[in-house]
């Protein structure tokens, strides 16, 4: 199975080298010609242009399509190459968008930190939790503004916009606690550039518990609401009163 | 009308209307521009000497700087900076004495500079728009102001933004006319120097895209000021915006690049005492790119929810606009070949053009692979390559201004400190982008970066002070210049051929005495009588049929009025005023505001200053629009010119007329599919129709229809020379646009009363705003109507020459049919 990491390192890579090279020959046989060509004070063949004459072509045609063409092969073909590993991105390592088993997690963008949603209702924010090593589908959207969902080191994005859900999948290879490894890729407002969130990568066994124990500590909660429904009305007065006062700011 | 003072005075620069004047204006104006964006640019560079930033900045701070950095330099430099190339040497290269509508161009001048001065004013009313220079919504909505704390500055920036796009679509509508219709005899389309042909294809890439961006500013100018829900909703907002926002933007790379082209092809050929190798298809080539430039546009929405089919065509159209451009590379290369190539310092700011773009281009073609593109969006990789590509056009321009500066000023510069500047510039551009690449895991606009990025981000601002520097180092050259610099020949370039370098350095007022003709195969001036076959001179001043008919043999054209420079200080008035209403209008509406519609956290507090500014603006603008109309202002349009294919019996205020109605096409293009996006992204069937009965609008279209004839008799009328008949018809239709308006307020009104406005919901905005949109055309045609019936009322106007009621008739038939597609989608659908 090939990660994100895999396919942007095979193809950047090719990107880069092949780039390089044509970027220096082109370059080199530039400058090459500009010194050759360099005036040296030798009187002007005939066929030099002249002031006022309408405008007509230059000889050295052939050339001029023979350069143009192989260029073009190199250029078409490193895209056609792209866009067979774009139809693996798309679809995902299983060859099938998220399978049935498939871990999903719902990505929400708000100004300016992240929401996780996990399954059963399990939800974290400024933190995202996920099992190494498996196949995570994320569907990112956004609260309010449009923000754009990146982690750098797994080679991941997805826009988060308001109303759409961006679905795309990455593979965490090594477990361990990656701080502000989740970048905000689109200017939000005046906290964006701090919009960033933690990633730690969980053994999946680890994935697991520590999935179980949010799920036993939400139901808890549930619990604790029912018994405490008063207070938590009067709660939401409160609440509401306070998001009143926020307003007239 | 009055003489035209001498260039030593003030009050010459206020009034003038003369092509080479304006250009300088031009020029002037985008250097001051492109010192403003630089020390934005130093600014936030410092801020990122450190991971966090160093505290110079606060978030905000940092958003607008950088905002503004980009909005500055995309739109009041790099653009403006290349057109006043284009209205200095446009007219030069193709032998026309100056642009065709000399006052229109004055008034995009001023425009320009006004919409800039209200951009930067941003600044100091409370803060300028803060959500980067794409605009993206739902952030560019007053919701989200306050996170933004200002309303005022932050609708300067886009009301400054919309000021600057009617500015481009004067200047479009002129050169277009003028480039088609101005040629010298013999120079046919395919004659034209390369200049000219990359400014032609520019104004007509300008045309489409501008008019895009004109729709989409409009809108959010609705958002903004008046609380309409376009871009504010979770309902395709974002994508709507984003949308509207590349199809304009991507065109706009081109729109920027191409002229810097033109120069580099320019340069090249001179400066390497050779013709362009493959003329003919790098010609082909460029249009090529002008006409795919409108598909490529969901490049920058790679990322986003569009699906795989649409990325994939997308792809290829990429792939295939960045093809013509390797040819055009190629072709400037071989025509170095076998050539004298001096390497003067226009051909070294070219020649190191020609490298930053092929660099710029080869980084490109990583972005181009979508799989490469989902990892650099959003990164220093995208801000690396565009400003490779971007601040390479600006190399070419920097050589442009060697290259014509002494045609423009009469002085020759030094090579020394022409060389020295160039050195440090290059050093110094790839300094500073240069870093980015290697920085590209940075997200854009944030200045909390990962440590180990931290020497890249400090190269990159130290590179900026040697740019800065080099910057300041070629205005001292060219201050130099003026001051010690040699008296420049008339053509100080050995192998140039292009027309500009005939005549005096710096030309006179009228360029040359009679016309410029090429009807020999190569450039002679002859007295501006006919042309007989072959340019033969005909003995000379026979008046003819034609030259009688203008009326005006004997009468000197006007170079100077002042109301180009009232109606540009009007509109500014009016835009600083509405940039002021927000508040008002929010306490105004606040008792019908819906209770789900999208949060209003600003304060509405109502303020009599903004209110009565825009009511001064208006005045103005009104005052200064009917001078210039009564003004008796003299154009010559040239007896003989290539014109092809606009000839025939067109003329140049006809076809001014046309190309400006082809730009309004796409804006309701783009307002109607605005509502057909935002509806299909609703679910078509969840609309109903929001007039409270369909038979106001089938009413008014019968009322339109009827007005499209009764235009159509003023013209008989006026053929005719019939006074009381034109004056009966022209009354006739300015009394049905009354009653189409009448029966539209009453609509709205029904609706009002109805507690339903155009905040009341999305749909509610759709229809307020685009029928809104047409009415205030309407108003605009009767506003017309109006000043003509009082000119044929006080002097007998249009019985002798008719065609002005027949060009109003033009505007009134296109805002009828506009109707009759409003009709159906928001009255029966």
């Amino acid at each position: 199975m090939q990660t994100r990491v895999d396919v942007f390192e095979d193809i950047f890579m090719i990107f880069l080298v092949l780039g390089t090279i044509v970027g220096v020959i082109v370059v080199a046989y530039t400058l090459y010609n500009a010194y050759k060509y360099r005036d040296t004070g030798e009187p002007a063949d005939e066929d030099a242009p002249t002031l006022g004459e309408l405008p007509t072509g230059g000889q050295g045609g052939k050339k001029l399509f023979l350069s143009f063409a192989l260029s073009a092969v190199v250029v078409i073909s490193l895209v056609a190459y792209a866009y067979v590993l774009l139809l693996y991105v798309e679809t995902g390592p299983e060859g099938e968008n998220p399978g049935e088993d498939a871990i999903e997690i719902d990505v929400e963008g708000w100004a300016f930190d992240w929401d996780f949603h996990y399954e059963d209702g399990v939800e974290t924010t400024g933190t995202m939790y996920v099992p190494a090593g498996e196949t995570v589908w994320i569907n990112v959207t956004s609260d309010d503004v449009w923000h754009s969902f990146g982690i750098s080191d797994q080679r991941v994005k997805a826009d988060a916009i308001p109303g759409e859900y961006d679905q795309t999948w990455f593979v965490a290879e090594e477990p361990g606690e990656y701080e502000d490894a989740i970048e905000c890729f689109e200017l939000c407002g005046s906290g964006h550039s701090g919009m960033t969130a933690d990633l730690v990568v969980l053994e999946p066994e680890e994935y697991e518990e520590w999935l179980e124990e949010e799920r036993a500590a939400l139901e808890e909660d549930e619990e604790d609401d029912e018994e405490s429904e008063e207070d938590t009305e009067n709660d939401e007065e409160a609440e509401e009163e306070e998001d009143d006062e926020g307003g007239e700011d | 009308m009055s003489d035209l003072p001498p260039r030593r005075s003030v009050r010459r620069w206020l009034v003038t209307t003369n092509h080479k004047d304006v250009g300088i204006l031009y020029l002037a104006t985008a250097i001051a521009f492109l010192l403003i964006g630089g020390i934005l640019a130093l600014v936030f560079r410092l801020h990122l000497l450190e991971p966090g930033g160093t505290g110079l900045l606060s978030g905000n701070e940092y958003n607008q700087y950088v905002t503004s950095h980009g909005l500055l330099m995309v739109f009041w430099f790099l653009s403006p900076f290349a057109f006043g190339f284009a209205n200095y040497f446009v007219p030069l290269q193709i032998g026309a004495k100056d642009l065709a509508f000399p006052r229109l161009n004055a008034m995009s001048y001023w425009f320009y500079l006004l919409s800039g001065v209200l951009a930067v004013a941003a600044f100091f009313l409370g803060g300028s728009f803060a959500g980067g220079w794409t605009l993206y919504a739902p952030l560019n909505v007053p919701t989200y102001t306050p996170a933004m704390e200002a309303t005022t500055g932050s609708n300067a920036t886009v009301f400054g933004l919309l000021m600057f796009v009617i500015s481009v679509t004067m200047g479009t509508v002129n050169f277009m006319t003028t480039i088609h219709r101005h040629r010298a005899e013999g120079m046919g389309l395919w004659n034209m120097p390369l200049f000219t042909w990359s400014i032609l294809l520019t104004v007509w890439m300008m045309l489409f895209a501008f008019a895009a961006l004109l729709a989409a500013l409009l809108l959010l100018g609705a958002d903004r000021i008046f609380l309409t829900q376009y871009f504010a909703t979770d309902q395709g907002s974002g994508l709507l915006w984003a949308h509207l926002f590349w199809f304009f933007g991507h065109p706009e790379v081109y729109i920027v690049f191409f002229p810097a082209l033109g120069i580099m092809f320019e340069a090249f050929q001179t400066f390497c005492g050779r013709r362009l190798v493959g003329r003919k298809w790098v010609i082909i080539a460029m249009v090529l790119v002008a006409v795919q430039s409108f598909l490529v546009w969901m490049h920058h929405m790679f990322l986003t929810t569009i699906n795989l089919e649409i990325k994939t065509l997308t792809m290829a159209t990429t792939i295939g606009i960045s093809l013509p451009f390797d040819l055009m590379v190629f072709a400037l290369i071989y025509t170095m070949v076998k050539g004298r190539v001096r390497f003067t310092t226009p051909f070294l700011y070219s020649l190191g053009a020609l490298v930053l773009f092929i660099l710029g281009g080869i980084t490109g073609v990583f972005l181009g692979a979508i799989v490469l593109d989902y990892e650099f969006r959003g990164t220093y990789w995208v801000v690396a390559h565009f400003h490779y590509v971007m601040v390479s056009g600006v190399t070419a321009l920097i050589g442009g201004l060697y290259y014509w500066w002494p045609k423009m000023t009469g002085r020759m510069y030094s090579e020394f400190l022409g060389k020295l500047s160039f050195a440090v510039y290059f050093i110094g551009f790839n300094l500073v982008y240069f870093p980015m690449f290697l920085a590209w895991e940075t997200p854009r606009r944030v200045f909390h970066y990962s440590g180990d990025m931290t020497l890249w981000h400090q190269l990159s601002t130290v590179g900026a002070f040697v740019l800065g520097l080099s910057v300041l180092m070629i205005i001292a050259t060219l201050v130099h210049s003026l001051r010690y610099g040699a008296i420049a020949p008339d053509n100080p370039w050995e192998y140039s051929r292009t027309a500009e370098w005939a005549v005096p350095s710096p030309p006179p007022l009228e360029n040359w005495d009679g016309r410029a003709s090429y009807a020999s195969g190569s450039l002679e001036f002859v007295p501006d009588t006919p042309a007989t076959d072959g340019g033969a001179v005909a003995d000379g001043g026979t008046a003819t049929a034609e030259a009688a008919h203008a009326g005006h043999e004997e009468r000197h054209p006007d170079h100077a009025s002042i109301w180009p420079f009232a109606i540009g200080v009007g509109t500014f008035v009016f835009f600083l005023g509405l940039s002021g209403l927000t508040p008002t209008v929010i306490e105004l509406i606040e008792p019908y505001y819906p209770a789900d519609g999208p949060v209003i956290t600003t304060a509405g507090e109502i303020s009599y200053l903004y209110p009565a500014i825009t009511v001064v603006g208006l005045a103005i603008m009104g005052v200064s629009l009917f001078k210039m109309g009564v003004e008796d202002f003299y154009v010559p349009e040239p007896r003989v010119a290539e014109r092809w294919p606009f000839g025939g019996d067109l003329d140049d205020t006809k076809m001014g007329v046309w190309v400006f109605l082809a730009s309004d096409v796409v804006v309701f293009g783009a307002a109607i599919g605005a509502y057909v996006f935002l509806r299909l992204h609703e679910g078509w069937a969840s609309f109903d129709p929001i007039p409270f009965a369909a038979w106001p609008g089938l009413l008014n279209t019968y009322i339109l229809l009827t007005s499209s004839f009764t235009v159509i008799m003023a013209l008989v009328m006026a053929e005719r020379g019939n006074k009381r008949g034109l004056l009966g018809f022209l009354g006739a239709t300015m009394a049905l646009g009354l009653a189409f308006m009448g029966v539209k307020a009453f609509e709205y009104g029904v609706k009002f009363s109805q507690g339903e406005f155009w905040f009341t919901g999305l749909e509610y905005s759709l229809y307020f705003v685009t029928t809104g949109l047409h009415a205030l055309h309407v108003i605009i045609g009767l506003l017309i109507a109006a000043f003509m019936i009082y000119r044929i009322v006080s002097i007998d106007a249009y019985l002798e020459d008719e065609r002005p009621v027949e060009f109003f008739g033009l505007y009134w038939h296109f805002v009828d049919i506009v109707w009759v597609f409003l009709f159906p989608i928001f009255y029966l659908m």
